[in-house]
């Protein structure tokens, strides 16, 4: 079973991923900041990470940064999720290593969407 | 929904264009009718038939059957066709094309986003296309649908669906209203029309690849076989009429046969007149 991180500091937000990306038959885990995240990853590399922008402590284009430097780092699949979602914003996030961008609102069918984009579904 | 009304919805609908609404399906009218009542200050689809009754045949009338049509389409749906045209079909057809331009339908388009997702295929196939022009048609029997293929612009839930971050950066640009804007350079690829595709096709003239995909699926048996002859009356020699993977028209049409080279797909292998509804 493939695994995925939730990264966001709403706990309602995580708790919706959540379901929505246990029934893409995924493992979840879930972290509410990007230092909590990185705890994660160096715990046991996910496959994919869906991943908030604005969070307290570490937010998620730092984690990002700093994940892909870790060893193991460049493995997983970054799904952006974020209401930052202008164009400046989203290439910033690509050029920083992500692999897609979910714009926020979302729903189960872009989730789906996105990930089928990138080969986790 | 009172039964009379039910079935003259119905019966507009079936006549209109093909569409065969079930009777386990009649909140689909009261859902698709809704903007145009609100229009036309009415309260309920029996007002509505009311009207219609009175003034038979109006602007209105094909307002009404076109709204009850299926709006449903995704940016890069079924692509596997999709691409397999565009990076294979037509850059072969290419070299052979009598006039030096190939021509693209997609009939039933919706609101834009096959041809548009097709437009993008084209872009990134360019090289193999060389310095051939392939004009593409989408064509939708509700005007409004019709409209909003040809503004071109797309919501935010529109853009997420089988459209990749990669490809929104690069083709689309993001509109005050958090809508999204298609480039000009891929809008310029596709034409708009209204045409309804229960009636002859031929001012619209021959395509080297037509796609009808998800359009008969929900029309009664015969209206089925009538468009699919209307439509493929439309193919150039040795054209391809591309259907949803998930349904069929074999056996159809006699003339029309599966193609060989792309799945789902379909050849006409007599001359256009002798395409008939098979018996």
């Amino acid at each position: 079973m493939k695994s995925c991180l939730i990264v966001d500091d709403s706990r309602v937000v995580r708790k919706v991923a959540s379901r929505i990306i246990q029934d893409l038959s995924f493992e979840v885990r879930e972290a509410a900041d990007g230092a909590a995240a990185l705890e994660a990853c160096r715990d046991a590399m996910p496959d994919a990470i869906l991943l908030d922008w604005s969070m307290p402590v570490m937010n998620g284009l730092d984690f990002l940064r700093a994940l892909r430097r870790e060893q193991g780092g460049a493995k997983p699949v970054v799904v952006f999720c974020s209401t930052e979602n202008d164009a400046d914003h989203i290439g910033e996030a690509v050029r920083s290593g992500a692999n897609e961008f979910i714009m926020k609102p979302f729903d189960a069918d872009i989730i789906e969407s996105k990930f089928a984009e990138v080969g986790l579904v | 929904m009172d039964e009379n009304v039910y079935s003259e919805i119905a019966d507009l609908a079936l006549k209109g264009s093909g569409q065969s609404i079930e009777p386990s399906k009649s909140y689909l009218i009261e859902a698709r009718l809704a903007p145009i009542l609100r229009r036309e200050g009415l309260s309920t689809v029996a007002d509505l038939v009311s009207v219609l009754k009175a003034r038979p045949d109006t602007k209105l009338a094909a307002e009404a059957v076109g709204a009850l049509t299926s709006k449903k389409t995704r940016f890069f749906h079924d692509r596997a066709s999709l691409e397999r045209v565009a990076a294979h079909v037509l850059p072969e057809r290419a070299a052979k094309a009598p006039d030096g331009r190939l021509r693209v339908w997609c009939a039933g388009g919706s609101t834009g986003q096959e041809a548009y997702s097709l437009a993008i295929l084209l872009h990134e196939n360019a090289s193999k296309l060389g310095e051939t022009p392939v004009e593409i048609m989408s064509t939708d029997i509700c005007a409004r649908t019709t409209a909003a293929a040809r503004s071109g612009i797309f919501g935010h839930f529109d853009v997420q669906k089988g459209l990749s971050i990669h490809r929104l950066l690069a083709h689309f640009t993001r509109l005050e209203t958090s809508e999204w804007q298609i480039s000009h350079a891929i809008a310029s690829r596709v034409g708009v029309r209204t045409h309804n595709l229960m009636q002859s096709a031929e001012g619209l003239g021959r395509f080297d690849v037509i796609f009808c995909r998800n359009v008969v699926t929900e029309m009664a048996p015969a209206a089925r076989a009538r468009v699919i002859l209307n439509v493929a009356r439309q193919l150039a020699d040795g054209g391809m009429l591309v259907v949803d993977s998930s349904e069929s028209i074999a056996g159809l049409i006699a003339g029309l046969e599966p193609s060989r080279t792309v799945r789902g797909a379909f050849e006409r292998n007599v001359d256009t007149d002798a395409l008939t509804i098979a018996a």
